[in-house]
């Protein structure tokens, strides 16, 4: 008999680039694609298949439209791993992956998840050409100097804007204190300190002031009782309906603890991680936290393995 | 430059596999100068790390920062020359 262990559904944050959907893509003859890419145009302008094809990263509201990308195809891979046969035991979601999250649990409809990302997507462009700020990744370096950093460079409002492994981090602030963090974190011997494709400070405390803002875009929608859990990445505990508002009105304001996050579901009997999106950082994030974590990313199969749980039922 | 044998640039290739689990790769699959970030293999900064890791553990050789990363990476040919290098200068 196989032993079974959980299964992780972990939805990432915004690409890191632009997906290119040309013709002969595999992903475009999946008729989860085709249902979910039609269903969004009856309420959104944004174009999946036409932006994968003709976007600039210096066109306007790039970003917005990468995270518009970033929730739809996370929505379609999710509809595909179902599809296949796999259920996840529980959800976690890393930065704005909590949108897609919430649409698969149920919590909220795909069309107010469409609705929400575009909206606060919308909120985070003002806010980039109010205050121009970013983010860095820094990798190589431990968490001491990187709070080393982020005093050294006090007056920029720096932050740490995502925990994401031993010597993995974001830092956020302010446009300038961002390049003079790269700068200073590579010449303390970071292995890579580089911009990430963000003009706002997402995840530091400056983003808060948006809190009311995101509670009146949402005060129409009702959060319903989430189907599979969502790991809270601050509490490391599932996300109460009732908490479902307070969090993504704050979420962009506070930092991602996806580190603890990965810990407590290994803690919990995780062992399969699959990372619902196109990319593969969190599935390469997962490894690196725990090497021996079974870890794989929907956007990277064409065809799925088998769930675990129908070698199991079969075995039997 | 020292130049590598075929047996070390074959070990490299297996630590790349190895180290990012790329499952579905041999050896053969990667070629010896074909670059490893960005277009070629695609790696990213995250599996630079594991990659710095992997040689420290493997051959025990330094990556000591950025600078010297982004020239040992460029390729399995550089990361065997870098190897080679650092473990004759002993």
């Amino acid at each position: 008999m196989i032993s079974k262990g959980k299964i992780a559904f972990c939805f990432s944050g915004q690409l890191r680039e632009r997906l290119m959907l040309e013709d002969l893509h595999p992903l475009r003859k999946d008729p989860h694609f085709k249902k979910w890419t039609e269903r969004a145009s009856l309420v959104t302008q944004f174009d999946l298949l036409n932006f994968s094809l003709k976007g600039e990263e210096a066109e306007t509201g790039f970003n917005l439209k990468l995270q518009i990308s970033t929730y739809l195809l996370s929505m379609i891979h999710f509809h595909r791993l179902r599809t296949a046969g796999w259920v996840p035991d529980i959800l976690a979601e890393h930065s704005m992956g909590i949108y897609a999250a919430l649409a698969a649990s149920e919590a909220i409809t795909f069309e107010e998840g469409l609705f929400i990302t575009e909206s606060i997507g919308r909120l985070l462009e003002r806010e980039g050409t109010l205050r121009r700020g970013g983010l860095a990744g820094i990798i190589g370096l431990p968490l001491g100097e990187i709070e080393k950093i982020c005093h050294d460079l006090n007056g920029h409002h720096l932050s740490i804007a995502n925990y994401n492994g031993s010597m993995q981090f974001v830092l956020s602030g302010e446009e300038e204190g961002v390049e003079k963090a790269i700068s200073l974190a590579l010449s303390r011997k970071a292995i890579s300190a580089s911009r990430l494709s963000f003009d706002t400070a997402l995840h530091s405390p400056s983003l808060l002031s948006l809190r009311e803002e995101i509670q009146d875009i949402l005060k129409d929608i009702e959060i319903r009782p989430p189907k599979f859990p969502i790991l809270n990445h601050w509490t490391v505990t599932p996300l109460r309906r009732e908490e479902v508002k307070d969090f993504l009105s704050q979420e962009i304001g506070r930092p991602v603890y996806w580190d603890r996050c990965v810990e407590r579901l290994i803690q919990e009997g995780v062992t399969q991680f699959i990372e619902v999106g196109q990319e593969a950082t969190l599935t390469k994030l997962i490894r690196w936290i725990h090497r021996e974590a079974e870890a794989f990313s929907a956007g990277e199969h064409l065809h799925f393995p088998p769930c675990p749980s129908e070698l199991v039922s079969e075995s039997t | 430059m020292p130049e590598p044998t075929n047996d070390l640039i074959e070990k490299i290739k297996q630590l790349i596999i190895t180290r990012l689990k790329l499952v579905d790769m041999t050896p053969e699959m990667i070629e010896t100068d074909a670059s490893l970030f960005g277009g070629g293999l695609g790696l990213d900064s995250i599996d630079a790390l594991e990659l710095v890791l992997g040689l420290e553990k493997e051959f025990g050789v330094v990556i000591p920062d950025a600078e010297v990363g982004k020239k040992v990476f460029q390729s399995v040919r550089t990361m065997a020359q870098y190897v080679l290098e650092q473990t004759q200068a002993v």
